[in-house]
This record gives C-alpha cells, sequence and structure tokens, in this order.
C-alpha cells in the first residue's frame, strides 16, 4: 500500500510542476489588461511623460487597465525575438521602425493598425507613418524623430582656432580638424565600442550626400550596385578622418554614452550624434550658450540633397495579432489616447523631437530648435533601419575594421555586395 | 530482498521530479537545436528544410574559423595560465602560513565578483588614454611599452586572455586548497623522518596525491573556456573587427542580432561536439596517469 502512495506522490510532484506554465488571467470582473512591454528603465524625462500618461489613462478608463513592464534597452530586442521565436509576446509592445520591425510584421506577429489610422491624419505626416508602414499595412504610430547625424560643438573651442560658425562644407571641416589638432584639442568624440555609430551617425548622412536618397532603396531592389563609386567615396570619409586623427584614440574601446559625457566634459571640441544626445547634453552642459548643433557639412560633387539630415521615426507601440476582439478595441482605444497633442507637448519639453506640429514657448532652448528644424529639410534614410540586419552587421563591423586600417572601403563595398548577390 | 526493491522504487520515484526538470529544460532544448539546425528560420516566420546547409555554410565562414581560433587561446590559456598558478599559490598558502585567511579571501575575491563589474574595472584599466595600466608604465618611465590595448587588434586577445585567468585562478586555488588539506599528515612526516626535501615532498606526494582533482580542474576548465561569453561580450563585444569573437559570441550574434536561428543552431550543434571532443581526449590522455 505505501507503494501506491509513493507513486501517486511522484506523479502528484510532476503534474504540479508541468502545470507551472503560464496562463493568461481570463479578465475577471470586466476589466481588460493589457500588458505593454517597453525600455523605459532609464531614470530620462521623456521614459516619465510616457508612463505618465499611461498611469492618467488608467485611472480615466475603469475597464481598461495597461500593465507596464520596463526592460533595458540593451536587452530589450533580443528578448522581444527570442519570445516572438517562442510565441509569447505581449498583448503590446515598443517597436523601432523599418528592418527591426519588418521580421515581426511578415510573420504575422504584428497587428495592422490601418483601421485607426485615420485618427492622426494631419497631426502626423504621412512621410513619417511611412517608417512603419510595410506592403500599405501601418503597424505602429511613432512618438518621435530621431534624428541621427547633428554635429553638437563647443562654440569656444572652435573660436579660439579661429572659426566663429560650424563650416559648411566638408574641405572646411577637414581644415578645422587640423587646426584644433594643432592646438591639442581632439577633435571629435567618438565611442564605437558598440560599432553602430560610424554606420548610423556618420554614413547615414555622409552616403546619403554623396549617393542621394534613393541609393539605399535601389541597391536593395538591385539597380544599382554597392561598387558604386560615390557610396565608396563615402566609406572614404571615415578612413580619411581616422587617418587625419579627428577622433579620440580610445574610440574602439568606449560607448557611445562614454563618449558623450567625454564631450560634456569638455574634453573633445564636437561630438557627432543623433538627437538622441540632445536631452543629456542640455542637462548636463553648465553653459548651454557655448553649446552649438550643426547639421553635417556638404561634399563638393556630392549627388544628394544638401539639405536633408538623416532620421527615422523613432519608437512606436504595435500591437499582438492574438488579441481577442475585446482586446484589440482597449488596445486601440488606448492608442488613440497615448498618441495626443498632450503627449507630443511634454515630449518637446522633455527635448525630444516630435514627428507633430508643436508650438513652442521661450523656454525651449536654442540648441533644440536648431536640431528641431534640420529635421524641417526632410529625412534621409538610416542605414540600419533600412538595411538588412546581415548588411548592417556587415557595415557596422566593416567600417571599424577601417578605422584600424584592416580593411579598404572598396573591400567593405565588394563584401557587401557580395553579400546582397547571396541573398537574392 | 524485498527491502532493497521497494527502497529502489522509492528511489526512482524520489529522482522523477528532476529527472523531468532536467529532460525539460536540458535535453530537449539540446534536441530542439540539433532540429532547428537543419532548417532555415528567422525566429518568427515559417520554416523551411535545408539539411546540411547550415554545416556547409559553417565550414566555408572565415569568421567562424577566426572564432573557432580564439576559442583555442582561451582553451589554453586557461589550462597552461589558471590550473599551474593557482596550484602553485595553492601550495604556498597551504604552509603555516600568517594571514593565511586574508589571502585565501582576496584569492578568491574575483570569482565572487560579477563577471560584469570584473569586464568593466579591466576595460578601465586598459584604457589607452587615462586606463591605470599604460598610467603606471608612463609613471615608471617605460613609454614606449604602453598600448592601445582593447583597440588594437595586435593586442586585444591578449588583454582579454589576462583578465579571464585573473578572474577564474581564485576557484581553482579553493578547489586545490580543498585537496591538499585533505592529504592525511602521517603521509608528509613520513617523508619528513625520511629526509626528503620540500622540493621532493611536493613533486613526488603532495601533487600525485592530488592528481585526481587537477585532472577535475582541467576538465572544468576546457568545458568553461568553451562556453566563455559573458566577459568578452562585455569587455569587447567581440570586437575590435572581431578580433576577440568566440565561438558562443558568434553564436549569439548570428541567432540574435542577425535572426539566423538555424544557422545559430548549427554552431551551438558544432560546440557541442567540440566540447565533448575535446573533454574525450583529455579524459583519455589523463586516464594513464591516474592513481
Amino acid at each position: 500500500m505505501k507503494r501506491i502512495g509513493l507513486i501517486i506522490f511522484g506523479v502528484f510532484m510532476v503534474l504540479s510542476l508541468a502545470a507551472c506554465g503560464s496562463n493568461k488571467d481570463s479578465s475577471t470582473d470586466g476589466v481588460i489588461e493589457l500588458t505593454l512591454w517597453n525600455d523605459w528603465t532609464e531614470d530620462r524625462p521623456e521614459n516619465t511623460v510616457y508612463k505618465e500618461i499611461i498611469a492618467k489613462f488608467n485611472e480615466e478608463h475603469k475597464d481598461i487597465r495597461i500593465k507596464v513592464e520596463s526592460i533595458p534597452h540593451d536587452q530589450y530586442e533580443t528578448k522581444l525575438r527570442t519570445q516572438a521565436a517562442g510565441k509569447q509576446l505581449p498583448d503590446m509592445m515598443r517597436v523601432w521602425p523599418g528592418a527591426r520591425t519588418a521580421p515581426l510584421a511578415e510573420g504575422g506577429a504584428l497587428l495592422p493598425l490601418n483601421s485607426i489610422i485615420d485618427h492622426w491624419d494631419g497631426v502626423i505626416p504621412d512621410s513619417i507613418l511611412q517608417d512603419y508602414a510595410l506592403d500599405g499595412n501601418y503597424y505602429a504610430i511613432p512618438s518621435n524623430i530621431s534624428e541621427t547625424s547633428l554635429i553638437y560643438y563647443f562654440k569656444d573651442l572652435l573660436q579660439e582656432v579661429g572659426y566663429d560658425e560650424f563650416p559648411s562644407t566638408y574641405v572646411e571641416l577637414k581644415k578645422l580638424i587640423q587646426a584644433l589638432n594643432d592646438k591639442d584639442i581632439t577633435p571629435i568624440a567618438l565611442g564605437n565600442k558598440s560599432i553602430w555609430p560610424l554606420q548610423s551617425v556618420y554614413i547615414s548622412t555622409i552616403a546619403d550626400r554623396h549617393t542621394g536618397s534613393n541609393f539605399l532603396k535601389e541597391a536593395l531592389n538591385g539597380t544599382v550596385s554597392f561598387e558604386n563609386e560615390q557610396f565608396i567615396k563615402s566609406l572614404s570619409v571615415i578612413d580619411e578622418l581616422t587617418k587625419l586623427n579627428a577622433f579620440n584614440e580610445d574610440m574602439n574601446t568606449i560607448d557611445e554614452a562614454q563618449s558623450r559625457s567625454e564631450f560634456i566634459k569638455g574634453e573633445t571640441a564636437m561630438h557627432f550624434a543623433g538627437s538622441w544626445a540632445l536631452g543629456p547634453i542640455i542637462g548636463s552642459v553648465e553653459n548651454l550658450d557655448n553649446i552649438g548643433v550643426a547639421p553635417f557639412p556638404t561634399f563638393e560633387g556630392g549627388e544628394g540633397d544638401a539639405s536633408k539630415i538623416s532620421g527615422v521615426a523613432g519608437g512606436g507601440i504595435a500591437v499582438n495579432s492574438n488579441l481577442s476582439d475585446e482586446e484589440q478595441e482597449a488596445a486601440f482605444t488606448f492608442l488613440k489616447y497615448y498618441y495626443s497633442d498632450e503627449l507630443y507637448q511634454q515630449l518637446v519639453k522633455a527635448n525630444i523631437i516630435v514627428p507633430a506640429d508643436v508650438k513652442m514657448d521661450d523656454s525651449i532652448p536654442q540648441v533644440f530648435r536648431d536640431a528641431n528644424s534640420y529635421a524641417q529639410g526632410g529625412l534621409s534614410p538610416v542605414y540600419d533601419a533600412t538595411l538588412t540586419p546581415e548588411l548592417t552587421d556587415m557595415i557596422n563591423n566593416g567600417l571599424q575594421s577601417i578605422t584600424l586600417g584592416e580593411k579598404t572601403p572598396e573591400e567593405l563595398a565588394k563584401e557587401m555586395q557580395k553579400e546582397w548577390e547571396k541573398k537574392k | 530482498m524485498h527491502l532493497t526493491k521497494k527502497s529502489k522504487v522509492a528511489i526512482i520515484i524520489g529522482l522523477l521530479p528532476a529527472l523531468v526538470l532536467y529532460i525539460l529544460f536540458a535535453i530537449l532544448p539540446i534536441i530542439q537545436s540539433f532540429y532547428y539546425s537543419l532548417m532555415e528560420w528567422n525566429g518568427i516566420s515559417d520554416m523551411t528544410f535545408v539539411g546540411i546547409d547550415n554545416f556547409k555554410r559553417l565550414f566555408q565562414e572565415p569568421l567562424f574559423w577566426s572564432s573557432v581560433k580564439n576559442n583555442v587561446y582561451v582553451v589554453t590559456a586557461s589550462v597552461l595560465g589558471q590550473i599551474p598558478i593557482a596550484l602553485f599559490i595553492a601550495l604556498l598558502l597551504n604552509r603555516k602560513l600568517k594571514g593565511v585567511r586574508i589571502f585565501r579571501t582576496i584569492g578568491f575575491l574575483p570569482v565572487v565578483l560579477s563577471t560584469v563589474v570584473i569586464s568593466l574595472t579591466w576595460s578601465l584599466i586598459y584604457n589607452s588614454k587615462n586606463g591605470m595600466l599604460n598610467e603606471l608604465l608612463r609613471t615608471v618611465g617605460l613609454d614606449g611599452l604602453t598600448q592601445n590595448w582593447l583597440g588594437d587588434t595586435k593586442w586585444t586577445m591578449f588583454a582579454v586572455l589576462v583578465t579571464i585567468i585573473w578572474q577564474f585562478i581564485g576557484l581553482y586555488l579553493i578547489i586545490f586548497l580543498a585537496a591538499l588539506q585533505n592529504i592525511p599528515e602521517e603521509v608528509l612526516e613520513a617523508a619528513k623522518m625520511d629526509g626528503a626535501s620540500e622540493w621532493v615532498t611536493t613533486f613526488k606526494i603532495t601533487i600525485p596525491m592530488i592528481w585526481s582533482t587537477i585532472i577535475v580542474a582541467v576538465i572544468l576548465c576546457i568545458s568553461g573556456s568553451l562556453k566563455t561569453f559573458d566577459l568578452i561580450y562585455v569587455m569587447t563585444n567581440g570586437g575590435p573587427a572581431h578580433s576577440t569573437e568566440v565561438m558562443a559570441l558568434y553564436m549569439f550574434n548570428e541567432t540574435f542580432s542577425k535572426l539566423n536561428y538555424g544557422y545559430g543552431s548549427a554552431v551551438s550543434v558544432f560546440i557541442f561536439f567540440f566540447s565533448l571532443i575535446l573533454i574525450f581526449i583529455v579524459t583519455k590522455v589523463f586516464k594513464g596517469k591516474m592513481i
């Protein structure tokens, strides 16, 4: 008899362990609970804005509850992809445009938002909504715009070497770098350990100035080759800047945030970064009037539109395609509430560039207004938001190899073309 | 007879929950990896069967082979660095020394520290502009020896290996110390009475007596080195220009950054067999020498 008791005990143990799976709570007492994953872990003003609006939504809607789960940024996308592979995505999730959302959308994991997209007619320009569109379906609404190529500089350091204004041509920029080096001032703070800055910040605009904005699209559908002369010329700019000693010598061993703090400390004259650096710079520089922001200089003989800088719609919220009708309705209600004028107003106050047209009062610093104005010339595509993951990885690593003298621009272009042909 | 039979059933039932968990979370994923390695899959859309194409690609990929080479460096440095140094320190600390406890704690400290902390600390030490190592060299007038340790492909692997060795010495130190303290006093006293020198006692008695512990340490060391990932991931992320990429990092990037789940699984399968074969060879080689 004892033996039977033991067997029953064992079986019970196994069953109780197996039953630990995650069964979703069915909505109790009529409240629909929706989980929203995001990367708002850092203590940044915009993250507070996002969370506050959600808290307000929860307060005003008794029948819907948005449950926020934050995951640190660097792990966020990995987690999202792993969970997508296991078909365990949350009800809503923060996503990024273009190639980063495409696999999720193509795999049918995301719900098209076409039925509610009219809600933002006249609020957000269609050209920016398009960053989240795939085959005519819209998958998320962006809350901000990310300009990826801005040049921040110290006005006094530039004056010291005789520049009252930021150079507008590349030839002039090279002279400035030379002049700074002669005075023993490190010209540009670069942190390329994480290998994307040279691609996203530098090449996205430098290449666009050379090749024009249609190049990436044409290269990806095969009408032009990556071995295009203008494209190779743009890669050579990185080589040339490295050889001019434009960067700090530890550029390949520090990350982007570290290089930004070097700049803020005043150890270098310039820092090339995106609009994500605006908030931290405005927040921690002692004398803000001393900071200028400039668009990328122009290149002689380039085929691109020199008034454009690279940029892309920022993070948006996408909806899981496996929701019930009720849950879908609740998610839509939430999105309409969330992407409101109030959100954009608050974001501008937090120094975030937004896609909607927002009135700015005098409390907004000049640097922010300048940076914001560069988006008006139109945005050129950002490489890692457009290229396939393989090509992105290749150009990221390739640019780093160029700075180390281990690869030539021609070799990198050839490699990319070969990779593209393989995928065809 | 009846009694043992009954307890056997009890043992089996007692083991069952652990066994189920082990199969669920260790064996099954390995089998799944084998399955995925035959597929082309981006992790989200449908899989397509491609047979051994992933492996064919793997063997033709120069980047993969350079990661294998770097892994071999890690294994060699760990086995030839960590174990002898740990053994040496353990032999020293096994004497009646004042403050042994403090030394033991200091030696073990790196093992307790989180790898991320170690990686960031060493990144600072190695920084070419204001890192401690270069500062030190400059202070003593050896300016010519300063290097861009983590930024120059000639030096990065070396710099990373030093950190890896440093990190794990403490672990083997404690294992060896435990083994040394289990050697019966009488044996050593007898040797002393026979007039054996310190040197002879160490090499003819002490080390042979803990030989099996040393072999276990070597095996732990090899399997640990083949899995090495976190330290390099934080310190250099495999860079610059892939110069410190190891197999696990290559697998991670392929699978999660480039969304090649099938190809990434093929790399995992390769790592699996590579470890198995290496450990098999080591046990065969050392078996004869075991006491």
